[in-house]
């Protein structure tokens, strides 16, 4: 097996105001695994991506594309960790959309025609090919949460990290960016207590709560197992609860009816 | 918003931003230079303005509001003047044993100082008003002002609107919920802690977006993708207004001395 893309070893963390956020959280992540981080508010999905990118200093191993995270190497972690946060309004902070999206490109040192070229194809990527001159104030919700994941793709980085991507959006939205998600290439971490999506969009599912990994195995599985969802405050979605499984990840959907 | 009229395109929106901030600021030093007591050497500052605010298409209803939103606090330093200035009497008021006067030389100072700060008002946001602001920070970056402001103006252009939008919201929770109503002692209140919420809010925000920011690689600089070139026109703009900026100075001096 290669060496894993994302590799934590008991990873602890506590909050100075005493709640223990993490505590003990063992994870590897294959290159080109798509991950879904499931579990209840609260339960530390958000304080381990923190950690991860280095902005909270925690306890334990955390390796990321080969680099171990210390306070000096964060800024390593963080060029092959992309990360798309909760408010995409705050991942939006310039002025212009293309430049926004420009930012990570030129802050990595590109040449001004190639971070062109990669902000014409991250936009194009998430649908918003040719927006380089709106205004992210005025985007809509949808509209903001596929530009954050814009500024990052235009990054490439090797491991994308959303957290809760699908958080209020309505159907269409959501729909629209679990293919965006579908068709990427990149290995993905995908933070969600949003477990439609989790089956749709990831093959793995690991269930965290309390700061610590109670569950880890194929989404589908995971999933079906309803006395575990119901123990960690998740739902199981409806097209599991009822038949035992439509069409986990992966698998092609039932074929379209003859015209 | 701020720039609203500046995604027009008349030779006035074309000019270089960097050549019309450097434009501006010569005239606000004119016009902040000439001498105390003369309305003359202004005319052609207000002249010139009213030429660019013609090429730029700008409406003037615009320029009007806005001058209109910030003259308070021109108002409020130059209302004093009349009293405090020495000089001969308009008008007098006895009041609670003392005089109050009023002298012809405040009047015409503070009308002096009202009129520079029309103008250097009215320049600015001509500036504004023909230049998109990111535009505008590129220009200020190119002319090396320290890229801290540079980068603080972009974030609060950015999020002004947010945080206005941010106090809308919660200003409309409470209403929903007191209906304007109560007493005043409790609005006030309640008023002090969305001013707090809205402050710790905004700290919290402003620490998401570095995280943002950081997460992305910023090491201090915006880089932005534009560069613009001066072209022959800018030069001849932002040239003859420098020129022209220091004759009037020059020119006042040396007629009036």
């Amino acid at each position: 097996m290669a060496e894993p893309v994302v590799q934590l070893v008991d990873v602890r963390y506590r909050y100075p105001t005493g709640t223990q956020a993490l505590d003990g959280v063992t994870l590897a992540v294959q290159p080109g695994e798509r991950v879904a981080l499931a579990g209840p508010n609260g339960a530390g999905k958000s304080t381990l991506v923190l950690a991860m990118a280095g902005f909270l200093r925690a306890e334990g191993t955390i390796r990321v594309a080969g680099h171990t995270l210390t306070p000096g190497s964060a800024r390593d972690v963080r060029r092959h960790l992309g990360l798309v946060f909760q408010e995409a309004e705050d991942q939006l902070f310039m002025p212009r959309l293309g430049d926004d999206v420009a930012f990570g490109p030129a802050t990595m040192g590109l040449a001004p025609e190639q971070v062109r070229t990669r902000v014409r194809e991250a936009l194009a990527a998430v649908g918003l090919a040719g927006c380089e001159d709106r205004v992210p104030y005025h985007l809509s919700v949808g509209e903001k949460r596929r530009a954050a994941l814009a500024t990052v793709l235009a990054m490439r980085p090797q491991i994308l990290v959303l957290d809760e991507p699908s958080a209020d959006l309505d159907p269409r939205g959501r729909r629209r960016l679990i293919d965006l998600l579908g068709g990427l290439e990149a290995t993905l971490l995908v933070i969600t207590h949003d477990l439609d999506l989790a089956l749709e969009t990831c093959e793995r599912t690991v269930v965290v709560d309390a700061g610590r990994v109670v569950a880890d195995g194929p989404t589908a599985e995971i999933l079906a197992d309803t006395a575990l969802a119901a123990a960690h405050g998740l739902e199981v979605p409806q097209a599991l609860a009822g038949q035992g499984g439509r069409h986990p990840a992966g698998a092609e959907p039932p074929p379209e009816p003859p015209p | 918003m701020l720039d609203h009229f500046a995604n027009r395109s008349t030779p006035a929106h074309r000019l270089d931003p960097a050549g019309k901030a450097v434009a501006l600021l010569a005239v606000i030093l004119a016009t902040v230079l000439v001498t105390r007591d003369r309305f003359l050497p202004l005319v052609p500052v207000a002249v010139a303005l009213a030429a660019y605010h013609a090429v730029s298409r700008t409406p003037i209803r615009y320029t009007l509001r806005r001058l209109a939103l910030v003259s308070p606090l021109a108002v409020a330093v130059v209302v004093l003047f009349p009293f405090l200035e020495p000089g001969e009497a308009v008008w007098r008021w006895s009041v609670a044993g003392g005089e109050v006067v009023v002298t012809r030389e405040g009047l015409v100072r503070a009308g002096y100082l009202l009129a520079k700060f029309v103008l250097c008002t009215w320049a600015a946001l001509l500036l504004l008003a023909t230049t998109r602001f990111q535009d505008l920070l590129q220009g200020l970056a190119r002319l090396r002002v320290p890229r801290v402001f540079v980068t603080q103006l972009a974030i609060l252009y950015r999020y002004l609107w947010v945080l206005m939008d941010e106090g809308m919201r919660m200003r409309m929770a409470r209403a929903a919920r007191d209906g304007g109503l109560g007493p005043w002692r409790l609005r006030l209140h309640s008023r002090a802690g969305v001013i707090g919420v809205l402050f710790l809010r905004s700290w919290d925000r402003a620490e998401r977006i570095y995280r943002a920011m950081a997460a992305r690689g910023f090491d201090g600089t915006l880089h932005a993708l534009r560069h613009g070139r001066l072209r022959p026109a800018d030069w001849i703009f932002s040239g003859s207004v420098l020129v022209a900026s220091v004759a009037l100075v020059l020119g006042e001096r040396f007629l009036y001395g």
